[in-house]
């Protein structure tokens, strides 16, 4: 590899991009104007934004009571509203007065019509399309008298013969009703009606003076009840409009009601502390740089993110699968430049790019932000001030960028490769923004925080570790030990889909593929007719996702009833069945189906004794080793305990007189065949053809871990999974993995069921404060010396076989089966 | 200088299974010579000198250029021949200096030495008045004349050239065909691939006629007008290819169209 030439090729990309004057705009100018432009936009329209006015008609408006007065004579007194004057003029109250009914007749309804007292005159006349108030009045009483009667129509009808029958039609003249009101309201023309009772005023009064008599001792009879009729306040919560005016009218209403109350102990001379009887007094201790950097903690990460996506996906798509448009890729390709140096070169022309597009976005928007804070936008922004983050922070921001577009520059440039032309290409774009946003959505959640777990989570460990540290918050500064892990996890995946993006440029099928018309029919003839001993790599990783989508579908079905009579039982049976169903029966059909060879493709060969021997002592000395490992991860929070649902499930099958036969069966023989089945068989065949063994062990043992779900099951059974893996390569057999996989989960379940009762020495077992057996040190030095002596004998063995393989002394038992 | 040794290439298709784009194909090419593939569309040429460009690799086979075998050394290949083909584009923002420079560059000239070597190239194909001219905005025989310079900017001793002439003016094409030239009587080996005959018969040397894969015959011109009785090339051309389409029909017919040649 030649630094020389890398820097040639992204010299020459760089240039290249440069020269494009879309790019350059896209890149540069774009961010530079878009955002004062929009930030310009935002204010014009704050000015000339005015919220249109929704109408309140209250019905019977003379029987409010006098002191405190909900109306003044321009409808609800602006004291009651939250936001005084401005809600005011976002509502328009019409009130009837002098209590006259309004004649149903719509005849001669000008002459009759009672008096209206509206917070807006000009709004009398016909308003374009508008209804008169008097229109709306008499909407609002046929309104109101219709919900009357509602309740009356619920009674069923006495006397009746059937009462099914009758209980139906009454339910339907119900629904009818129902239906038709909510038509009438929808058709109103006013947005919320409130009904005052008859007589309410009265009510209150008695209600206010026998209080009055109570508390100065004029009257110590049996109190008299008065029951004061209830206000009604009728809206449409699904219609936006009906519901922003109830909420402001309903705070109204409420605070209305304290004075009321004030009132009323004010006039029995009783304590005003009675209203309030606990006082709540609120003090704010964050300052207000760390409210802003609350702001700018939510913001950035998610932008930081979408840039350095969309930074990295327009110049990827340009160099990769733009250059095979344009005809340049196999000019490119017939130069003396290695492959990797020529995919080295455009990634990091690709992540200048996404790099500064990230930048220049960022900093834009964020003087476009403070420039509207400061300025026009002052009464906007008083509340939260946009104040810049710090120098810390911002270089923070800087080098957890880099990561971040390594990793989308690396793969957006293999998916730019993979793709036939640059309109394959940004069809690539959506699926991968989706779940990009995804992650960066669930990180901004205030709940969750950085974990070990997340650290290692792509995507997810930069946002959280970004969010952490821009929040400010006091013990961040701990965070920053997290940023050892973010930058190395970051690198590896990074380095992974570089990787991915060299093997596609040394794929012939990739660079030449031709755009061809695809034909389900043919290509799955296709695929069944170039049968090979042992299945292609893609037919293995859609095994894998085969079986984890059945799994997700499944999962709905796959729970047991806590509370039936035995659910321990039920959720052993569906243990089996998942296991034979959902992960033996995928990798077993798919065998048949796209192989010729089961016994290859699931090694179905006899393995020496030595083999097994090393197959059962592995899962003897690798069992006190995960066990403790589990229980030292947990204690130091790097996986969150088992969620109580699976403890519970876990509880129950362990109580109960179950046989050990049937533990056995279910929790070790099952497991111990379909999964190896699985994951052994059908996967590790598949990827482990290419002749990449590390590679292949790698990538079955991170599969066998997702499909654990659980998090530190996933990781003992990844950590497992290497073994295994291992284990069948050095074999070639399936059995010593099955009888590890056996033996391991074997000593797991007597672990939980037997084992507390087991005679603890001190020196080799002890016990824990949970009653749980204990595996002492020099056990577990013991346990690991054996297991990394019979691995490295394992290693070794493999690749000498390796390399008599490679200078062609025994044959690859890989080999396609092409004529 | 070349040597092609029973090599097959063959393609996964998804309606016969498997396409047998070279079958057993073998030749050798010399020094100061120019070794014409003549074969029609799909015959298997341009697959065939993409192996030996090393951006495909045979299935079965050997292929060696100045003695290195193009799977075990494509770099060092690659860093011997010049390939010019139709699928050879030029970067559209790049002026013709910049790309042949690029190349040069790619291929370890030391920078005074590429200079003076660009600028008796552009001499030699005078092309001094495009120098400064981005791809985007020349015309076809302009970028062809980019490419050629592209092809010989190291100096290789071993030029592949993949229907240089297709899609190109007479004016162009017979540029083109003369820089062939020129280069053969540099003392260069030459692969040259077309359909045409009239550019056989000008310019190589010996020439292999191709056909569905396999060559059906090989040698001067003069010896195959010999050996087949026919001094008129184009005849002889439909004759082989004919013949070869009658046989391939007779073993689909016997062999119920396992493989498709």
């Amino acid at each position: 590899m030649s630094w020389k030439n890398i820097k040639l090729v992204f010299m020459r990309e760089v240039r290249d991009q440069l020269r494009d004057r879309r790019t350059l705009f896209m890149i540069t100018i774009l961010p530079l104007l878009l955002y004062p432009m929009l930030g310009l936009g935002v204010v014009q329209m704050m000015l000339t934004f005015s919220e249109q006015q929704r109408i309140v008609v209250i019905l019977n408006a003379d029987d409010l009571p006098e002191s405190p007065a909900l109306l003044d004579k321009n409808g609800i007194h602006p004291d009651w509203y939250d936001n005084g004057k401005r809600d005011t003029s976002r509502l328009r109250i019409l009130a009837e007065r002098a209590g006259g009914r309004v004649p149903a007749d719509d005849g001669d309804l000008l002459t009759q019509a009672p008096s209206i007292e509206s917070n807006s005159p000009e709004y009398r006349q016909h308003r374009r399309g508008g209804k008169t108030d008097a229109e709306l009045l008499i909407a609002a009483h046929h309104l109101a008298d219709q919900i009357k009667s509602r309740p009356a129509a619920k009674d069923p009808v006495v006397g009746s013969s059937d009462i099914a029958t009758s209980q139906a039609a009454v339910d339907q003249t119900e629904t009818e009703l129902e239906d038709l009101i909510t038509e009438r309201f929808g058709e109103s023309g006013f947005q919320v009606l409130v009904v005052i009772p008859k007589g309410y005023r009265e009510a209150m009064k008695s209600v206010q003076d026998q209080i009055k008599a109570r508390s100065e001792g004029t009257e110590t009879g049996h109190m008299q009840i008065v029951s004061v009729p209830p206000i009604v306040i009728v809206r449409n919560s699904a219609d936006d409009k009906s519901n922003v005016a109830f909420i402001r009218i309903q705070k109204a209403f409420s605070n209305w009601e304290d004075a009321v109350r004030r009132y009323s102990f004010e006039n029995a001379s009783l304590p005003i502390e009675l209203e309030h009887p606990a006082q709540l007094t609120y003090v704010e201790v964050a300052r207000e740089e760390q409210v802003a950097a609350s702001v700018w903690s939510k913001m950035f990460p998610a932008l930081l993110v979408i840039m350095a996506l969309t930074g990295a996906f327009y110049p990827a798509i340009d160099l990769g699968a733009g250059e095979k448009e344009r005809g340049t890729m196999e000019t490119l390709l017939i130069s003396p430049a290695r492959r990797v140096e020529l995919v080295l070169g455009k990634f990091l022309t690709i992540m200048l790019f996404s790099v500064a597009t990230a930048v220049l976005n960022l900093m834009s928007m964020g003087l476009t932000g403070q420039q509207m804070a400061s300025g026009i936008g002052r009464g906007v922004a008083d509340s939260v001030s946009l104040e810049f983050p710090g120098f810390e922070p911002l270089m923070w921001m800087v080098i957890l960028l880099l990561p971040l577009s390594a990793l989308f520059s690396s793969l957006c440039l293999a998916l730019a490769t993979f793709a036939r032309s640059t309109k394959e290409g940004q069809y690539y774009l959506t699926p991968l923004l989706m779940v990009v946003m995804g992650l960066t959505m669930f990180c901004l959640s205030p709940a969750v925080e950085m974990t070990p777990l997340y650290s290692v989570i792509p995507v997810v460990n930069v946002t959280l570790l970004l969010k952490g540290l821009l929040l400010n918050a006091p013990g961040s500064a701990n965070l920053v030990v997290y940023a050892v892990p973010v930058l190395i996890s970051s690198i590896g995946y990074s380095m992974l889909s570089l990787w991915w993006a060299i093997e596609l440029y040394n794929s012939e099928d990739v660079l030449f593929r031709e755009a061809e018309k695809f034909d389900l029919r043919l290509w799955f003839r296709q695929m069944l007719r170039t049968k090979d001993a042992v299945p292609a790599f893609p037919e293995a990783v859609f095994c894998f996702i085969l079986i984890l989508m059945l799994q997700f579908v499944a999962m709905k079905y796959l729970t047991t009833d806590l509370n039936a009579p035995d659910p321990g039982s039920g959720m052993m049976r569906l243990i089996v069945v998942q296991q034979l169903a959902m992960i033996a029966c995928p990798a077993v059909f798919m065998g048949l189906l796209l192989t010729t060879s089961l016994r290859a493709t699931f090694r179905l060969r006899m393995p020496s004794l030595t083999a097994m021997a090393i197959g059962v002592g592995l899962a003897v000395v690798a069992h006190p080793l995960s066990m403790e490992l589990s229980r030292f991860l947990v204690e130091y929070q790097v996986f969150p305990e088992l969620p109580e649902s699976a403890r519970q499930v876990m509880d129950l099958m362990k109580t109960g007189d179950r046989p050990t036969w049937l533990l056995l069966l279910v929790f070790a023989v099952t497991p111990a065949i379909c999964e190896e089945l699985a994951f052994r068989g059908f996967i590790l065949s598949g990827l482990a053809r290419g002749g990449r063994l590390a590679i292949a062990v790698g990538i079955s043992s991170v599969m066998f871990g997702i499909i654990h779900m659980i998090p530190q099951q996933a990781f003992n059974a990844a950590l497992l999974g290497l073994v295994l893996g291992l284990l069948a390569i050095y074999s070639r057999s399936l059995f010593p993995a099955m009888a590890f996989h056996f033996c391991n989960n074997a000593l797991a379940t007597f672990y939980s069921t037997e084992a507390s009762q087991f005679k603890t020495d001190g020196v080799f077992f002890s016990r824990h404060a949970d009653g749980q057996l204990g595996y002492e040190a020099p056990l577990l030095i013991l346990c690991g010396t054996v297991g990394i002596l019979l691995i490295i004998h394992m290693i070794k063995v493999i690749t000498k076989e390796q390399d008599l393989k490679r200078r062609g002394l025994i044959p690859a038992y890989n080999e396609s089966t092409h004529p | 200088m070349i040597r092609v040794q029973g090599l097959y290439k063959e393609f996964a298709d998804p309606r016969a299974g498997i396409f047998r784009a070279l079958d057993n194909v073998s030749f050798e090419v010399k020094p100061g010579e120019i070794y014409g593939l003549l074969g029609p569309n799909g015959a298997g040429k341009t697959t065939c000198l993409r192996i030996l460009s090393t951006v495909l690799r045979p299935t079965r086979g050997v292929a060696e250029v100045d003695g290195i075998n193009v799977v075990q050394d494509p770099e060092g290949v690659r860093g011997r021949i010049g390939f010019m083909s139709c699928n050879t584009g030029i970067y559209d923002r790049m002026t013709a200096r910049e790309m042949v420079e690029y190349y040069g560059r790619l291929y370890g000239i030391p920078e005074d030495k590429l200079q003076r070597r660009i600028d008796e190239i552009f001499d030699i194909l005078q092309m001094h008045e495009i120098g400064d001219r981005l791809g985007g905005k020349m015309s076809t025989g302009m970028k062809q004349k980019v490419s050629i310079a592209r092809t010989i900017v190291h100096d290789p001793p071993v030029i592949i050239f993949d229907e240089p002439t297709s899609g190109l003016d007479v004016l162009v094409a017979r540029a083109v065909l003369k820089a062939v030239a020129a280069l053969r009587d540099q003392g260069k080996c030459i692969i040259f691939s077309t359909h045409i005959m009239r550019e056989v018969e000008k310019l190589c040397d010996r020439i292999a006629v191709i056909h569905r894969g396999k060559i059906l015959a090989e040698g001067t011109l003069p010896e195959l007008a010999d050996r087949y009785q026919q001094p008129d090339v184009e005849e002889l051309f439909f004759d082989l290819v004919q013949r070869r389409d009658d046989e391939v029909a007779e073993e689909q017919k016997n062999s119920g169209a396992e493989v498709l040649p």
